[in-house]
């Protein structure tokens, strides 16, 4: 019987059967990347937004509490944007003619919202509670990073499912004492000394003790499917 | 405590009867429920696309989706905040509410959740006499019609659109001369039955401001031969209430009471309760002390404190399925019935009737002994259509039986319904037609939706009356039959939308408050006739809040009552509760009169000649009288026994059926699965004919048939009601066949009837193969006895109260199935270690190698024990009867689409929660031998769960507390799971069958569920939604030391019992179900799965259920041969 291929395709056979692979792998690999990639996800995006709010300015300089207008963050699974309301609390004395504002003015005059664009988009199908994390110990910044340095807001992390994993999986890496949830520049160190090294409390440290005083549960009901979807 | 199973195999089985459910012998219904997707079921859409059309469909979307693919995975959204954001409302909250639904008239009192402004979900309320905490399926399916998109949007004038302004001015400019009412003007206000104090109040107004006016009350299918016949026995009118946790035994003549009228969720919670068997249940005299308020009241009864019921009806109704003692009778004969029992207790002037067999009177006799050797202690209660001589004649016997009076089962109060004054301003539809059509109507307001146009009797011709009525003005949320016909007509609010106030079955008020502003910016009733009486200083429609008219009516009660407190205290104290204390009616003072066995008819019924055959009208359990029939839950709801769903059919005896020469044939070859072909009956009746289809339906008594009303409506809505796909059995563009034209004032609940069956067939969406549990020995295709329903009587528990145990098979190894039943925890003292050794004898290792679990301890020792839950659910079947509220329940809280006709016959409808019913006894014997059993069937949350092991992607896997969870988001439909699912209750998306597009639907549905789309696998989730939201808040209070840490040796939990309420459960009027965790010995539930009656549902399968179920025990009287 006649041999189909010359023997010059040798080499090419011989090539393909390392490069085959290598390319599916690639493909693969690519693939991932672009999932994880800022494009995809959205990370470090700085959406437009109809009043040029700035976190860096309310929170950064003037240092006003988180909570003063995500009022319901310590209640409810949602961090409500506040009410124009809020905003016109101090707004009527401060800043009252400015060109800056007149979409809050306007807001308030017609009672109609104001349609801001979502930052941390969540798809509908994760359901993500606010108040549980806030009372087990994790900060405002472990998710959404240093808003009191962010003019426009930004997105801080992913918000891929493994991210969230990586943090049910080991949520030592991200608890502080309920006192500092709100806090934006706390860090393990300032709790003070840990008694069992005599050295300032490390993060993991401080984290291990916090999950046993806060009774977070463990690792394997955290990460149960209907923790987050429902 | 893990229940000693040991001698349970030794004792005697269970009774041997076979379970069975209709049809099982139809051709091609084997096949049907053998085969969970048949040959075709996957097929893409309509018969006319075929899987080759489905590819090219596919392939070009494919190309299409990709050319315009937007590939980052999460879109940009928006956030609309408030602009001022209301107090009492937290983003992300509900907020729940206390009001009332109506229905037919009666206040249905119900709390209702609120999510950001949206009423989303309405639940019964627990501080209401008439609820309890239970509710109806029309109170829960209510909350759909706020958002039913067919509502009408506008008040209209001949069908233009008009300002609601506009017609109020017309109105007003007819009514009024300046602002003197034209006295001479003949006005009639039409209703329903009205129990609103406030609205009663301003039509009396309006009445007062007429002299010539009359009000018209109208149900379709009302209780007016109840208050008849109450007030001939009394000599005034009074209503009758029962107290069932007083009543040993019931007689009830073909009467639903737990299924239809104003007080059904009440009675049905009252008359369970004495149905469920608990080691801490009331003993008989702690039940004769009934329910005694701020004392506490102890769930079940002691096994020997069992009531009796005694049914006697016509068409199977939910409250004679679960009867110890059933006879299937014709109307007339029911009648009869009444009359021999009556005149065999010795009431004076009454002879007995009716043509008896040696076996029924037997049974007549042995019931009259039963009643008075428990005179005292119990109920006879007569249904709603039997004539009023049989309510007058049901008063006497009561009354004989000393059964009436303070402390008594039976207690008579003043009349709940509000009527006119002056008796001759009252009226009735046929008086309204004859004297419009002798034109001496000027004005005509229909309110409340009243749709006569639809339901007058035949021989009332209300179309024609109306066009003699120069001036008539509808008000209804639809523009329905009646409304096209007035000149004028008003879009009214929903009850949810606007204020106002209602009475229970007891008379106990409610003040309805809003939940929304009227989305379609309609109007109450009340509103309108608020705009048209004199207002204080005679001038009409002195503008005034809806608010404060009702708190104005409370205001005068509250100074009449001479109440301590400022009224403002009360008023809001009042609205919070959902329930003004001190309203039910008084206590009528009322002595029998010897009118009530005065004049008894010679005949008791519709006399028939050869041939003919009993037509009964009765009001379908979901449509009512036709007034729900664009609801989509209530029309696909499988209707409690009957299991047919949108249609409604000629209800006849199997042997009835089998005279007819009908036959049904279920075809299952070409993607059909509960399609139903059965003839087409013609049935003459008062000169009309209908065309029905013919359903044999078992317990239905022989030579007599029913049809249901409420079908058939022609102007429904354009989105459910109206059918605009196949036609019904007579031809018409409707779901099921308009039967009213037939029904004439003389013959309002039977009639005679000759019936034939024709050649023509039709196909009923019937469910009942669907999701069959059946499975067939491999080598004979015999099915396999699984005894899903373990049932027996009181003797056969006295035997053995574990009869429910005996698994049939596999008969010998009950006990090791038993023993890997999920069971409450188990807390000894002084040593926690849990007691189960692998050295055991007891122990089969066979059933053990597969199962990860410690039965006491669940997943995962290591887990901290002081924060593990085991979520168990525990359905007490001796409770259950079949309502299937909590299937509309389910379906209202976890946004469960509605499928149509077309899909429920694939088999493709998508209830979590389904109630199967089995029957016992012989199809085509005796019907009133037969009885059915009840039960609903979701997800049981194995902890062996066999859909896991299959699932390709890891879509559903097991959580720590015992869920099967379900992540829709990783599901890609190879529906594997539910292939090897054994309870057979994955429900797969196999099209798109969420309304994604209807605006207002959207506002209606439950935030916290993922709405499923296409190509996903879903079932039952324990309502994991309402379990996380506990176990945030619990959780929440322990990081923050508001909460103590428990400790689980002592059998402490963190959540406490009752914090979590699943939809069924709290639905359940029966409160047939239990929710908890199973580490809470304590908890209800555990108690319940304690009790010797509870089994696991195919546990012999080594699935380890968390949803068990408790056996139904029956108390038949022994005198009486089965």
């Amino acid at each position: 019987m006649a041999q189909i291929f010359p023997k010059a395709l040798n080499p090419i056979a011989k090539m393909l059967v390392l490069g085959l692979p290598l390319l599916a792998g690639g493909a693969g690999v690519t693939g991932a990347a672009f999932y994880r990639s800022g494009y995809a996800t959205g990370i470090y995006e700085v959406p437009p937004q109809p009043v040029a709010f700035s976190h860096a300015h309310h929170v950064g300089q003037l240092g006003i509490h988180c909570a003063y207008c995500h009022t319901s963050v310590e209640k409810s699974g949602f961090a409500n944007v506040p009410p124009t309301k809020t905003c016109m609390n101090c707004h009527q004395q401060v800043w009252r003619g400015a060109d800056m504002l007149g979409e809050v003015r306007e807001s308030y005059k017609t009672d109609k919202p104001i349609v801001w664009n979502r930052v941390n988009n969540l798809p509908h199908y994760a359901y993500f509670n606010h108040s549980i994390h806030l009372a087990k110990g994790v900060g405002c910044v472990s998710c959404h990073g240093q808003v009191n340095e962010q003019n426009l807001t930004m997105q801080s992390s992913t918000l891929l499912m493994e991210w969230c994993i990586a943090c049910h999986r080991a949520p030592e890496k991200h608890l502080r004492p309920q006192a500092e949830v709100f806090n934006m520049k706390w860090e393990a160190s300032q709790y003070g000394t840990n008694p069992d090294t005599g050295k300032p409390y490390t993060q993991r440290e401080l984290g291990l003790k916090l999950k046993k005083d806060y009774h977070v549960r463990d690792d394997v009901t955290l990460t149960n499917c209907s923790i987050c979807h429902r | 405590m893990i229940p000693d199973a040991t001698n349970s195999a030794s004792a005697s089985a269970a009774p041997a009867q076979p379970l069975w459910q209709e049809r099982d012998a139809a051709p091609g219904f084997a096949e049907a429920a053998a085969n969970e997707f048949p040959e075709g079921a996957t097929e893409f859409a309509g018969d006319e696309t075929s899987r080759r059309t489905f590819l090219q469909l596919a392939a070009a979307s494919a190309a299409l989706a990709s050319a315009g693919c937007y590939i980052r995975p999460a879109a940009q959204r928006k956030i609309h905040p408030y602009a001022t954001q209301p107090d009492e409302l937290t983003p992300g909250l509900p907020n729940y509410y206390a009001t009332a639904t109506v229905h037919a008239g009666y206040g249905e009192p119900a709390l209702v959740r609120q999510n950001e402004g949206r009423p989303t979900k309405i639940e019964g309320n627990p501080d209401h006499p008439s609820s309890l905490g239970g509710s109806s399926i029309h109170a829960q399916a209510s909350v759909l019609d706020v958002y039913d998109p067919d509502r009408s949007r506008t008040a209209t004038r001949r069908g233009n659109p008009v300002g609601y302004e506009t017609a109020i001015a017309a109105l007003r400019g007819k009514l009024y001369r300046g602002n003197e009412s034209d006295k001479n003007l003949s006005v009639r206000v039409l209703t329903e039955t009205v129990t609103s104090p406030t609205l009663a109040a301003h039509i009396k107004a309006l009445l007062a401001a007429f002299p010539k006016a009359k009000w018209v009350q109208y149900n379709a299918a009302g209780n007016e031969n109840a208050r008849k016949g109450l007030a001939t026995a009394y000599g005034k009118p009074v209503s009758a209430v029962y107290d069932f946790v007083k009543a040993d035994v019931v007689l009830a003549l073909d009467a639903d009471f737990t299924g239809t009228g104003p007080g059904a969720v009440r009675y049905s919670r009252d008359f369970a309760d004495r149905r469920k068997i608990r080691h801490t249940g009331k003993t008989l005299a702690e039940c004769a002390a009934g329910r005694e308020p701020g004392k506490p009241f102890k769930e079940g009864v002691q096994a020997d404190a069992l009531n009796r019921l005694y049914a006697v009806e016509c068409m199977p109704t939910n409250t004679g399925a679960v009867a110890d003692h059933r006879l299937a009778l014709k109307s007339a004969q029911i009648a009869a019935l009444a009359r021999t029992v009556a005149a065999k207790l010795g009431i004076a002037g009454v002879t007995a009737a009716g043509d008896w067999t040696p076996a029924q009177a037997a049974w007549v006799d042995e019931l009259v002994k039963d009643l008075q050797s428990k005179a005292g202690k119990g109920i006879v209660v007569a249904g709603d259509h039997l004539p009023d001589w049989v309510h007058a004649l049901v008063a006497a016997i009561n009354e004989k039986l000393t059964n009436v009076g303070a402390n008594k089962p039976v207690k008579l109060i003043e009349p709940v319904e509000a009527r006119a004054d002056k008796p001759e301003q009252n009226d009735t539809l046929a008086g309204l037609v004859k004297d419009a059509a002798a034109k001496q109507v000027d004005v005509l307001l229909i309110l409340g939706g009243a749709n006569p146009a639809y339901t007058a009797p035949a021989d009332v011709d209300f179309v024609g009356a109306l066009k003699n009525v120069p001036f008539a003005v509808h008000v209804g949320s639809h523009q329905d039959e009646t409304a096209v016909l007035c000149e004028w007509h008003i879009n009214e609010a929903h009850p949810l939308e606007t204020w106002g106030d209602v009475r229970g079955h007891d008379g106990t008020a409610i003040v309805q408050q809003p939940l929304i502003a009227p989305l379609f910016a309609g109007h109450s009733a009340l509103e309108v006739l608020a705009a048209l009486v004199p207002g204080t200083n005679g001038v009409p429609g002195t503008p005034m809040s809806p608010e404060a008219l009702v708190a104005a009516t409370w205001a005068k009660w509250h100074a009449d009552a001479k109440l301590t407190g400022p009224f403002k205290t009360f008023w809001d104290t009042a609205v919070r509760a959902g329930a003004v204390p001190g309203t039910a009616s008084a206590t009528a003072a009322a002595a029998l009169t010897p009118l009530a066995t005065a004049g008894l008819p010679a005949s008791t019924g519709v006399a028939l000649a050869a041939g003919e055959l009993e037509l009964n009208f009765r009001p379908c359990p979901a449509l009512f009288d036709g007034r729900h029939a664009n609801n989509g839950w209530l029309q696909e709801l499988p209707k409690p026994l009957t299991k047919i769903c949108w249609d409604n059919a000629a209800f006849v005896s199997p042997k009835t059926a089998e005279e007819m020469k009908s036959k049904v044939n279920f075809r299952w070859t070409a993607g059909e699965h509960g399609r139903a072909e059965v003839h087409v009956a013609e049935i003459e009746v008062n000169g009309k004919k209908l065309k029905l289809p013919i359903w044999g339906l078992p317990g239905h008594a022989d030579g007599a048939i029913t049809v249901h009303l409420g079908h058939g409506r022609l102007r429904a809505g354009a989105h459910v009601g109206n059918n605009d796909g196949a036609l019904n059995a007579a031809g018409e563009k409707a779901h099921g066949t308009n039967v009213y034209p037939a029904r004439t004032s003389a013959t309002l609940w039977a009639a005679a009837a000759k019936a034939t069956r024709t050649a023509q067939k039709y196909f009923l969406a019937n469910n009942q193969g669907n999701w069959s549990m059946v499975e067939r020995d491999p080598i004979s295709g015999k099915p396999l006895d699984r005894k899903p329903v373990r049932f027996g009587t009181l003797a056969d528990y006295d035997k053995n109260p574990k009869f429910g145990k005996i698994t049939p098979a596999a008969s010998g190894e009950t006990d090791a199935i038993d023993a890997n039943v999920p069971y409450p925890k188990v807390v000894k003292k002084g040593d926690h270690k849990d007691d189960h050794k692998h050295d055991d004898k007891k122990h089969d290792k066979r059933l053990h190698p597969l199962n990860m679990y410690n039965p006491a301890e669940g997943l995962s020792p290591d887990l901290n024990p002081a924060q593990r839950r085991r979520w168990g659910m525990a359905i007490d079947l001796a409770a259950c009867n079949g309502c299937s509220a909590c299937v509309v329940a389910c379906q209202s809280e976890n946004n469960i689409p509605v499928v149509g006709k077309e899909q429920v016959t694939k088999g493709r409808e998508m209830y979590w929660i389904n109630v199967d019913r089995y029957y016992s006894g012989d199809e085509k014997g005796d019907q009133g031998a037969i009885r059915a059993y009840f039960q609903p069937r979701a997800c049981v949350q194995c902890e062996n769960a066999p859909c896991e092991i299959v699932c390709p992607v890891g879509a559903t896997v097991h959580g720590t507390d015992g869920l099967n969870d379900m992540a829709y988001n990783r599901c890609v439909g190879t529906r594997y799971c539910s292939n090897n699912c054994p309870y057979k209750v994955r429900r797969f998306n196999f099209l798109t069958f969420q309304d994604w597009d209807t605006d207002t639907i959207k506002l209606g549905r439950n935030p916290d569920v993922s709405v499923r789309s296409r190509g996903v696998m879903e079932k039952c989730s324990f309502c994991v939604q309402r379990i996380r939201a506990a176990e945030i808040v619990a959780e929440r209070e322990l990081a923050k030391g508001l909460r103590k840490l428990p400790d689980p040796d002592k059998g402490e939990v963190l959540i406490r019992d009752g914090e979590i309420v699943t939809a069924c459960q709290a639905a359940c009027p029966s409160a047939a179900i239990a929710f908890g965790d199973i580490n809470d010995p304590e908890a209800v539930v555990s108690q319940w799965k304690n009790e010797p009656t509870n089994y696991g549902l195919l546990a012999e399968l080594n699935t380890r259920p968390r949803l068990t179920y408790l056996s139904v025990v029956r108390n038949p009287n022994p005198a009486i041969a089965k």
